[in-house]
């Protein structure tokens, strides 16, 4: 680990999801504390790995988004922290401005009140904005040294307990191609529940790892074995790889996830039914395609909404007659 | 040659580089810029994007530095921070001006482009070699392409040496492509081109593609002579057989055989008679072919090809899967991908499923062009902070402070800036730094305030 890494840490901080985390029992489930204890002890790992790491971490609240804590001083706690002898000061500043602001955060929802979905293209985007300004800073301080942009290796790390949010298909895509542009890992840890179609397209197009978390006792080991290399490192070590990549959409008309779309040729608009009118441009499409498409439908039907992922496997695949 | 609706060259992509041209410039001064705040973080980012481009290029004269001088000038006081600004503001207001809703036809597209290799490319009747103009505007025509093809695919097939040599793989990705074509010494031209092994390698390139897109082959070709193995009029038919379209941007002079292959194909055929007639004759390949058969119809309104189309959306095996056999070649793999309807394994997509016959399409490819559709509202430049009750101490995307006193503007070059630097998202109400401002509405397409 010679160069410098940033990390920017992504929070799924959802009570809900949080609280039928800790109650399942299949697989075993993980208290928010248990958790929130073993993230602080591999957050404190990345900032002790080298001096020059830094560190942003964002908390994804419901229908919230908000930075909790910036190694370059951006958010302080308003408490004053009383000095510990036996701790790293770093650690202990960490530690305490991190659990302060989510203790505070947490306690102002109202848990009568149904739950807003969370506000993880809003950390997205604001991971995506530190980032990006951490690299113009860093490439003017240290001018004219060759391969400054890249000493930064920066990437992002979104702990997810929350299922797919399709209503923001479009804003996650744009923040993946924009992470691609700015050469960002995503890097996915997923906790609890189903896989996330979006965020597994997120790890794969921007060459991070997606790991589904199978023994929640072992998150710790799981978060330093994968997820502490930087990425520069990983081809050295062989971290999870993603099982398989799932590159189903959201349609536009009813944001659901679809396997099979009808797609406008104009504007490329995803819809799940024939629609005789682009909703999104407005483009007339021809009655001859609209029945065809129709009469082919019980095809596409056929197939169900959602795919079930587990029994289909790769191996039954039918070898071409002939 | 313009399409017709919206976003063109002066937005994204091509803007990016025109301004870095314009920069490269600054950078001989920084000592004269003596700017602080704004125009100090403007003059930044902009170096920085200087500095990448300068690794793409390695060599000075590439960049048509010439041209910063026409859009810089110094100010009364002859300092260039009001001019920084001036290009800052500009790009704000050019935002401001761009149609709210810009939507654009597209089909699916395949690409070889082919470029020239060979010794004659050395000339220097187009400044500063047909070698390096053509590898700069090969890089434009790229980022424009992918631009208006947000679908398409291209590869990239070198001549040299007699033969074709495969430069870059058919990609969606144009960094990708980019890459391909960035590291000039790799493709230092040397001996005679050969067209048809040039494309015959770019025709077996594209044949497992659906029947749906096109094919087509650009050649950028600066030699008189063409070494070919076989007869090329043979490789003529196969083309016509495949129904894939060349055009030939020529550099030297008209050859027949040029001239047949672009007429028969149904491509087009120029000579370029100077360094702006070449891009001309390039960029007028970039809009889809049929979009500028409506164009030259003239009829805006009419659309003709648009269709809905049913597509797949595959599931991606990895290279550690248990390896079965694929129904585009029969052969053991372990990676690829599988067709939504049948579950048939293929081993690329785009293409049309082999057993099912439905057309199998990666869906971040989609994707990739919805930010021309849903773009993000411009940001209103926050003059004072009197009617805000309480301003934001911090910028909601990156979270830098604000500071505190406004700065003196420069002219009329401010126009359009916050004087604090605070840029205000009309639907979610929260203040963005200038750097934010800029990446926002440029890069991520999407309000880290609101999401939209
Ligand atoms: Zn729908
Ligand atoms: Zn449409
Ligand atoms: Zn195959
Ligand atoms: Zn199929
Ligand atoms: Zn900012
Ligand atoms: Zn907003």
């Amino acid at each position: 680990m010679d160069k410098p890494s940033h990390l920017s840490v992504i929070l799924d901080l959802s009570p809900t999801q949080w609280a039928l985390c800790a109650q399942s029992a299949n697989p075993t489930g993980i208290t928010l504390q248990t958790f929130l204890s073993q993230l602080l002890a591999f957050l404190n790992a990345h900032i002790a790995c080298k001096d020059e790491n830094t560190l942003a971490v964002f908390g994804a609240f419901p229908g919230q988004s908000g930075m909790l804590y910036s190694s370059t001083g951006e958010i302080t706690s308003a408490r004053t922290e009383s000095t510990d002898a036996n701790t790293y000061r770093p650690f202990r500043t960490l530690d305490s401005t991190l659990m302060t602001l989510i203790a505070e955060r947490l306690e102002s929802y109202d848990s009568t009140t149904e739950e807003a979905p969370i506000g993880l293209v809003g950390c997205l985007t604001k991971a995506l904005c530190y980032i990006n300004r951490a690299i113009t800073t860093s490439s003017s301080s240290v001018t004219e040294i060759e391969g400054a942009v890249a000493s930064v290796d920066p990437r992002i790390l979104v702990l997810s307990v929350s299922p797919d949010q399709s209503s923001t298909y479009i804003p996650i895509m744009n923040s993946i191609f924009s992470a691609q542009k700015l050469k960002v890992t995503i890097d996915v840890c997923k906790i609890f529940g189903a896989e996330n179609v979006f965020l597994q397209q997120a790890a794969h197009l921007t060459g991070g790892a997606y790991v589904q978390v199978e023994r929640t006792d072992a998150l710790l080991q799981y978060m330093m074995m994968s997820f502490l290399p930087p990425p520069a490192i990983r081809q050295l070590i062989s971290v999870p790889t993603q099982d398989r990549v799932d590159f189903r959409a959201a349609c536009f008309c009813h944001k659901r996830i679809v396997e099979i779309g009808f797609v406008c040729s104009v504007c490329l608009s995803i819809f799940c039914q024939p629609v005789p009118v682009c909703s999104t441009c407005r483009t007339k499409f021809p009655i001859k395609t609209l029945q065809r498409l129709r009469d082919a439908r019980p095809l596409a039907a056929a197939a169900p909404p959602t795919k079930p992922l587990a029994p289909k496997n790769g191996t039954a695949t039918p070898a071409r007659p002939g | 040659m313009a399409p017709p609706a919206g976003r063109r060259i002066g937005d994204d992509f091509v803007d990016d580089s025109d301004s870095d041209v314009s920069i490269t410039g600054l950078e001989d001064e920084p000592s004269r810029t003596k700017s602080k705040g704004k125009g100090k973080a403007i003059d930044r980012n902009k170096k920085d994007k200087g500095k990448a481009k300068a690794k793409e290029q390695p060599y000075a004269w590439e960049a048509s530095y010439t041209r910063s001088w026409e859009t810089v000038q110094e100010d009364e006081a002859g300092r260039l921070e009001g001019a920084v600004q001036d290009l800052i503001a500009r790009g704000r207001r050019r935002r401001l001006l761009a149609p709210a809703a810009a939507i654009r036809r597209t089909i699916i597209r395949h690409l070889v482009l082919v470029l020239d290799l060979s010794s004659a490319m050395m000339d220097r009747d187009m400044r500063p070699t047909r070698f390096d103009l053509m590898l700069q505007y090969a890089r434009e025509f790229v980022t424009e392409w992918f631009d208006q093809n947000p679908l398409g695919q291209i590869g990239v097939v070198g001549m040299r040496g007699g033969l074709g040599e495969r430069i870059g793989e058919m990609s969606g990705n144009p960094q990708d492509v980019l890459k391909a074509i960035s590291e000039r010494h790799k493709l230092e031209p040397n001996g005679e081109p050969s067209l048809q092994n040039a494309i015959e390698m770019a025709r077996s390139s594209m044949s497992h593609l659906p029947t749906h897109s096109s094919r087509e082959i650009t050649i950028i070709f600066g030699s008189l002579t063409t070494c070919d193995p076989g007869n090329i009029h043979d490789t003529l038919d196969e083309c016509l057989k495949d129904r894939i379209r060349i055009s030939i941007v020529a550099l030297a002079a008209e050859m027949k055989i040029c001239r047949d292959l672009c007429e028969k194909t149904g491509g087009q055929f120029g000579v370029a008679m100077n360094e702006g007639h070449f891009k001309d004759l390039l960029f007028e390949l970039i809009p889809p072919p049929a979009q500028r058969a409506v164009a030259r119809a003239g009829g805006p309104g009419a659309n003709p090809a648009a269709d809905l189309m049913i597509m797949g959306f595959p599931m991606r095996l990895p290279d550690t899967s248990p390896p079965s056999l694929c129904v585009c070649h029969s052969q053991m793999k372990s990676e690829g991908f599988l067709c939504p309807r049948c579950l048939a394994k293929v081993c690329d997509v785009p293409t049309d499923c082999d057993i099912c016959g439905l057309m199998i399409v990666s869906s971040p490819h989609l994707a990739r062009s919805y930010h021309h559709l849903f773009p993000v509202k411009p940001y209103a430049a926050v003059m004072s902070l009197e009617d805000t009750p309480d301003p934001s101490k911090r910028c909601h995307g990156c979270s830098v402070a604000f500071r505190d006193t406004p700065s003196t503007m420069f002219g009329a070059a401010g126009e359009g800036m916050s004087p604090l630097g605070r840029y205000r998202c009309p639907e979610c109400h929260n203040d963005f730094c200038t750097d934010c401002d800029v990446f926002v509405h440029d890069v991520v397409h999407c309000c880290p305030g609101c999401g939209k």
